[in-house]
This record gives structure tokens, C-alpha cells and sequence, in this order.
């Protein structure tokens, strides 16, 4: 069945083996693109930014966290973790912290053997539909399946760096319509004077 | 190394510039007195350290911080508030008490960050003793103190309504902030409960006043307002005193103990002056001291001599006793359906300090529930910077981007204010093994939350469940437990104010019963927390304080 029989030993075998053929560079080299898309340069026309370089992650992992971005904050409608460049902030927040590196590059190593496991290839070999169906399972309760303890703690956790990078990005504040940070000339206060209970509100953003 | 050369002396030194000591400052220097300020920590440039318009695209870690220095951030600290707590300086805690304790040692103190909700304490809590058996009642009457509330919030600006409740007396009032789409909605809920809900009285200025710019609703308040547009000491005060030629304001000095000459008189302070990591010394002809209920403490009780052998103003032995603290945390949290698929609203205009609901509990009768006294609510939400809610929602892709964006203006959590009683087991002392960076023994933190707080706070938690079912909505969560103890920054007691010299540091003036020309202008002197905060009291404490000094040194006697 999916998912039994990922042995723990054999995922830290194949993790020891990604994080020997890492890029890391060590905590003196970084620089964080903090100009990414969107931001605005102070000295005339920005540069157009170079591919980025991943701090943290080898190029198959960035590949892999740049693919899980898209698919739970996806550019379809309107703009998502791509143009946020969520994948770079997470590379970022992950070379920034010691603490979780083990748990990103364990849960990409499952990602891949899991992957490998029921399709013969890695996550970022497979087809959008077979990559979705493998989150389905680790991202809904009624589709959980048994074994797969580790990738649905993965999946959280990488959902949440996703979460956290998009919505503190420009187009994510834009997506929301955040509304903080401007200037009101007093307090705003609720439009709906005709229905102070709020029960017949037409729909603004559709179910 | 220390400075003996002899120094200009003051009328007065006022230790920290806080809401009390900047009360202080100000009242004396208007007065024309000379004055000295010691403040442990530098003066802020609203311009440069006050990052509250900064997006969170803006900053490096995004208003997460540094990840690495995250466990040594306080829970009030974060990336744009980063480099403005102090961290230098240590405290210690007993064996079983659990305290995270962030000091601002910039010039304002707490001021610069506070939540702003400024309620008058009434009769009600200044006879809670006698009224419920559990104290003694403070040496001052609500009618006695209600000019200086007055005064106060004519100084300060607070924005609340004439409410005419019996726990919170009314003041002077600016236009309250407007109602949002979720306050009507728990509104209608709190009513059918029989809970009040109702603006907060808070000190954000909703109209230009005393040429003081009125908010222009950012929402990032507590990161420090480059506008001024509420009460902080070095928007407010300060800039009053320093007209008057009166104030010499020493920063980055760090106050060891208070100085006494051979009569048993204050006559000035020890210092280490941070710069230059020297000791130093000032002398005046009375001291006030207000540099936070236990800073203020471990000073005394650090200004140990022959005469004074267990600290300065502590014959009652009381001194750093009678800590009390409020409890805070979430009691419950959930959503408003009404509000699902609405467009975003601003909600988060000051911080969402907009209503509150006010002690409801105990009010005619002291033991009507399981516990004396009682506390308030206030409630928060809709449209946040970051959806926090979003470990709510399953799933992932478009589905869960539109549900995102479905429930941004609908989360609502309520916030509990829950005094604590003073308790013979919640004190400060002085570590004896401890000393600080600067070689002064540190301060030694003992506390713990008692049953009658744990009471509230399971009241508070059901209470909060049923107001949102009653408008409603749907419960996502109660609180599990509440916050560390000191994470609300309203600590009293430590030199409570009696007029028995045998059970009280201070009189009903807030000068030391040991000490004639010492005076206490903080929350140490109040005798309890209460349901409110402690800001406005301490200002209403600290300005009759310092009137009544100016009085004594007028007369030439100063133990009158």
C-alpha cells in the first residue's frame, strides 16, 4: 500500500547523500534578494534580477520547494507564489534558521523517496495531476493514509513557510487587500448601518 | 572607578521617564523646579526607530524576525520593534516561577508601545478590600483622586463614551473610535448574554489635541507611533519640560541605589552611566522614584546602609511585597459566518484596540460568582496583517488561496484582563548570587497565578465561547492556558500606599513613611491591578505625588 514500507533509515540514507552534494555555502556568503519582483528600486530603473541562487537548498530541492509553492498558492485568477517569489523566501527563512534545516531536508528527502516509492520517479518528475494527487493525501483528513505520518508533518510545515511568504509579500498584502498601514482621516467604521446584524450582505468574493 | 567631583544639586531627581516619571518631570519642572532625570536606557528618534510603517515586504525577515535570535526575542518584541527592549540587564526568578518580563529602558519607557487603554479605577476597586474581605482598602477615595483622572486625560486625549457602568467611572472623553462590522455583530451577542460591550476609553487621539496630531488609523500602534498621535511621555511630556529650562535629562543611566546622608534623608542617587561604564552620582533635595514597579523595588531594596539594613523605606518589611500582576491570554477564538466572502475592511485601525467589555462580574453583590472581584474583556479581529487563521483552513491550491481570502475579515479572539490578589508568595527581592553586567545584585522575581485568577480565567474562557455562539459565530478554539506571568507589564504593589507606616512603604501621598523627601511615582504605590490598566492611575497617582512634593518644598518641610 502507498506510502508503507518508507523506512525512516532508507530517507536518512538518501537525505545523508543530497546534503553532501548541497551547495550550502556557509553563514557568510548569503544575500538575501530583498528587491524581489515587485519591490521598488531607490536608484532609477531596477536591474533585472539573476536567477536566484539558493542559500540553502541544492538545486533539486529548490526545484522541489519552488514546485510545492505554486501548487498550494498557485498564479491561477491572480497572482500567486511564483510572482511573490515565495520559494526564494523560504530558501531564506530556512538558511536563516538552524533549527528547521533538518526537518526540510528530511521531509523533501521523504517527499522524493515517497514519490519514487508509488511512480518510479522523483516529485518533480511527475505530472501536475500525480504531484497534486500525492499533496491530496497529506493535505486532507478524509484522504490521509496510513504510513504517512511524516509526509503530512512535512506538508504543514512547508505549507506554513509557503503561507508565511506569500502573505507578507507585496502581491499577497494586494491579494488580501490589506488595508492596514494608510492613512484614514477618521476611524473607518461599519458601512452597513441598514443591517447592523450582517445577515444579508451580498458576497463580495464568491464560495 | 567613581566620581566623586562634586555635582550641581538639583531640586529633585526623578528616576525613569515612564508614564509616571514623565508625569513627574513635567509637573515639577512647570513648577520651576530644577530637575534631574536619570533613564536607563538612550532617547529615541521617532523617525529613525519607529518602523511602523514599514511593510512587512519591507523587512528582511518579513516581521518575523531573525529566526536565530527569535527564543530571545519578549512575546512584545519583533523585527520592527527589535533593539528597543532591554536585554542587557538581568532578573532572576525563584525555583517554580515562571516570569518574561520586558523592560523598555528607552527614554518613555513602556510608553512608547502601550496598548492605550486608559479606565479610570473606582471606589469599587479602592474598596474592593473591605468590600470582599480579601485587603485592606486603599488609603484613597475615588473622589479624592477624580480631579487628577480628569487633569490626566486632559493632558493625554482618551477617546471612550459616557457609560455610566458602576466598575468604570466616566471621564473627560474625545469622540470614540467608530464601531467596526464585527463589533455590531458580537455586540448583538454580548446583549443577549447581558455583557456589556462598549468602546474602549483609549488614550489615541481621534481629534487633533494639545497640538497633537490625530491618528491616522496605520493599525501598527504598538510598534511606536512616529506621529504622536497618543500619549507617550517623549511626544507628550518631555518636549513640556524641556521648554521650561528645567530638566537636564541624563540617558544610558542605569540607577543603582538612592543615596542617604547621615540624617536618614535622601540626598541623591548612584548611577552607572552606560556610556562611559563608570559610577557616578547625583544629588538633589528629594528623590522620586519611577522606574517601574520592580525596578523601582530592586532599588530600594539595593540602597542598603546602617540605618536602612534590609533597603531605603522598608521598616515595614513590606517592601517588593504584594506584587500583583494582570493575567492575560486568549480565552477564545473563532469566526463571524456573517462576514464570510466580504470584501476587506480596515478592522485593525489601532491595533484593534477598539471596544472592550467591561467588568460585568461581582458588581452588586462581591461573592456573587466563585471568585471576589471580576475582570474585562477585549475582544479583536477581522482584517489582520497576516491570516493567522490560516492553520483553520485545509487543504491547498485555489481552493485554499479563496478560502484565505473567503475568511479574511471574519476571525474574532477575545483577550482576558484578569487581576491577580496580592498574596503573601508573590514578591520581589534581591538575588543574593545574581549581580547585573553592571555589578548591581540583580532582582529576584517570585510569582505565581492564584486560585482566584484561575477562576476568573476559566469564567472568562466559557463566557467568551458563549458570546460567540451568541452572535453567531463558530468557535474555532479556547485558550489552553493563560500567559507567563509579567506578559501584560502591569505589575503594583512593591511600596503600596497606607497610612499605617507599620504595613505600608508609602503614605497615602506616595512619600516613604522612613523618608520624608523620598517619593514613589509609579505603579509600585496602587494596591492592586484591578479590571483596568494601570497607565492612567499612575499618571492621576504621580501627578497629585508630585504636587504634593512641590508643596513640601515650597514649605521648606518636607515631612508635613
Amino acid at each position: 500500500m502507498a506510502g508503507q514500507g518508507l523506512e525512516r533509515r532508507e530517507v536518512l540514507r538518501v537525505m545523508a547523500l543530497a546534503a553532501a552534494a548541497s551547495q550550502f555555502p556557509g553563514f557568510s556568503r548569503w544575500t538575501f534578494a530583498c528587491d524581489h519582483i515587485g519591490a521598488q528600486s531607490t536608484e532609477g530603473a531596477p536591474a533585472k534580477p539573476a536567477a536566484y541562487l539558493p542559500q540553502f537548498f541544492t538545486p533539486e530541492e529548490y526545484a522541489t520547494v519552488e514546485r510545492l509553492s505554486e501548487l498550494i498558492i498557485p498564479s491561477e485568477g491572480s497572482a500567486g507564489a511564483r510572482e511573490a517569489g515565495v520559494s526564494e523566501f523560504v530558501d531564506f527563512m530556512v538558511f536563516s534558521d538552524p533549527g528547521v534545516q533538518y526537518r526540510f531536508r528530511y521531509g523533501l528527502t521523504w517527499l522524493d523517496a515517497h514519490a519514487q516509492q508509488l511512480y518510479g520517479e522523483t516529485f518533480r518528475a511527475l505530472t501536475p495531476d500525480r504531484q497534486t494527487e500525492i499533496l491530496q493525501h497529506l493535505a486532507y483528513k478524509d484522504r490521509y493514509r496510513e504510513g504517512e505520518d511524516e509526509g503530512r508533518e512535512f506538508f504543514k510545515l512547508v505549507r506554513e513557510y509557503v503561507v508565511m511568504g506569500f502573505y507578507t509579500s507585496r502581491v499577497g498584502l494586494e491579494e488580501l487587500d490589506y488595508p492596514g498601514l494608510k492613512f484614514y482621516s477618521e476611524s473607518p467604521g461599519c458601512p452597513h448601518g441598514d443591517d447592523p446584524e450582517h445577515l444579508h450582505l451580498p458576497k463580495v468574493v464568491k464560495d | 572607578m567613581k566620581n566623586l567631583m562634586p555635582d550641581q544639586t538639583y531640586d529633585v531627581i526623578v528616576i525613569g521617564t515612564g508614564a509616571g516619571g514623565g508625569m513627574a518631570i513635567k509637573t515639577l519642572c512647570e513648577a520651576g523646579l530644577k530637575v534631574c532625570a536619570l533613564n536607563s536606557g538612550r532617547r529615541l528618534d521617532p523617525a529613525k526607530d519607529f518602523r511602523n510603517h514599514k511593510q512587512s515586504y519591507d523587512m528582511k525577515y518579513r516581521g518575523f524576525g531573525d529566526p536565530r535570535k527569535r527564543d530571545q526575542y519578549y512575546h512584545i518584541e519583533n523585527e520592527y520593534t527589535a533593539g528597543l527592549w532591554e536585554h542587557g540587564i538581568a532578573y532572576t526568578t525563584a525555583p517554580g516561577t515562571e516570569w518574561e518580563w520586558p523592560r523598555c529602558a528607552a527614554v518613555g519607557g513602556k510608553t512608547n508601545f502601550w496598548g492605550r487603554s486608559a479606565a479610570r479605577m473606582g471606589d469599587i476597586d479602592f474598596k474592593a478590600g473591605s468590600r470582599d474581605g480579601s485587603d485592606v482598602d486603599w488609603p484613597v477615595s475615588y473622589e479624592e483622586i477624580a480631579p487628577y483622572y480628569s487633569r490626566a486625560e486632559r493632558m493625554i486625549g482618551v477617546a471612550s463614551t459616557v457609560q455610566n457602568r458602576p466598575s468604570n467611572p466616566d471621564g473627560e472623553y474625545l469622540p470614540p473610535m467608530n464601531l467596526r462590522c464585527l463589533d455590531f455583530i458580537l455586540q448583538k451577542g454580548c446583549e443577549k448574554l447581558g455583557v456589556p460591550y462598549l468602546p474602549d476609553r483609549l488614550a489615541q487621539l481621534t481629534v487633533a489635541h494639545e497640538g497633537h496630531p490625530p491618528c491616522h488609523y496605520c493599525g501598527n500602534c504598538t510598534e511606536g507611533c512616529d506621529t504622536g498621535s497618543f500619549f507617550s511621555t517623549p511626544w507628550f511630556f518631555l518636549p513640556l519640560a524641556e521648554k521650561t529650562g528645567n530638566l537636564e535629562l541624563r540617558t544610558n543611566a542605569v540607577v543603582k541605589n538612592v543615596l542617604v546622608d547621615e540624617n536618614g534623608r535622601a540626598k541623591g542617587a548612584a548611577y552607572i552611566d552606560r556610556d562611559r561604564k563608570q559610577e557616578m552620582e547625583v544629588y538633589a533635595k528629594a528623590v522620586v522614584v519611577a522606574a517601574s514597579c520592580v525596578e523601582s523595588a530592586r532599588i530600594l531594596l539595593n540602597s542598603k546602609s546602617s540605618r536602612f539594613p534590609t533597603g531605603l523605606a522598608n521598616s515595614s518589611g513590606q517592601l517588593g511585597h504584594n506584587l500583583c500582576d494582570h493575567l492575560y491570554g486568549t480565552t477564545s477564538y473563532g469566526y463571524l459566518p456573517q462576514l464570510l466572502g466580504q470584501g476587506s475592511f480596515p478592522d485593525n485601525v489601532s491595533n484593534s484596540q477598539v471596544v472592550w467589555m467591561p467588568r460585568w462580574q461581582n458588581l452588586n453583590n462581591p461573592h456573587e460568582e466563585k471568585f471576589v472581584r471580576g475582570y474585562s474583556i477585549y475582544p479583536t479581529g477581522g482584517c489582520d496583517e497576516f491570516p493567522w487563521y490560516q492553520d483553520q483552513i485545509e487543504g491547498f491550491g485555489s481552493e485554499f488561496k479563496r478560502n484565505i481570502k473567503r475568511y479574511y475579515p471574519t476571525p474574532v479572539s477575545f483577550y482576558c484582563q484578569i487581576p491577580s490578589l496580592p498574596s503573601p508568595t508573590n514578591y520581589v527581592d534581591i538575588d543574593p548570587e545574581v549581580r547585573d553586567i553592571y555589578g548591581i545584585p540583580a532582582v529576584r522575581v517570585h510569582f505565581q497565578w492564584g486560585p482566584n485568577e484561575l477562576l476568573m480565567w476559566e469564567h472568562a474562557k466559557e463566557v467568551c465561547r458563549d458570546v460567540i455562539k451568541a452572535s453567531e459565530g463558530e468557535v474555532w478554539g479556547v485558550g489552553e492556558k493563560p500567559n507567563t506571568p509579567g506578559y501584560s507589564l502591569h505589575e503594583t504593589g512593591t511600596c503600596r500606599m497606607g497610612n499605617d507606616p507599620k504595613r505600608f512603604v508609602t503614605n497615602r501621598f506616595g512619600q516613604a513613611h522612613d523618608v520624608p523627601n523620598l517619593y514613589v511615582c509609579d505603579a509600585s504605590v496602587l494596591l492592586s491591578c484591578s479590571d483596568k490598566t494601570t497607565t492612567l492611575s499612575v499618571l492621576a497617582f504621580s501627578l497629585r505625588t508630585s504636587e504634593y512634593l512641590i508643596e513640601n518644598l515650597r514649605r521648606g518641610n518636607p515631612s508635613s
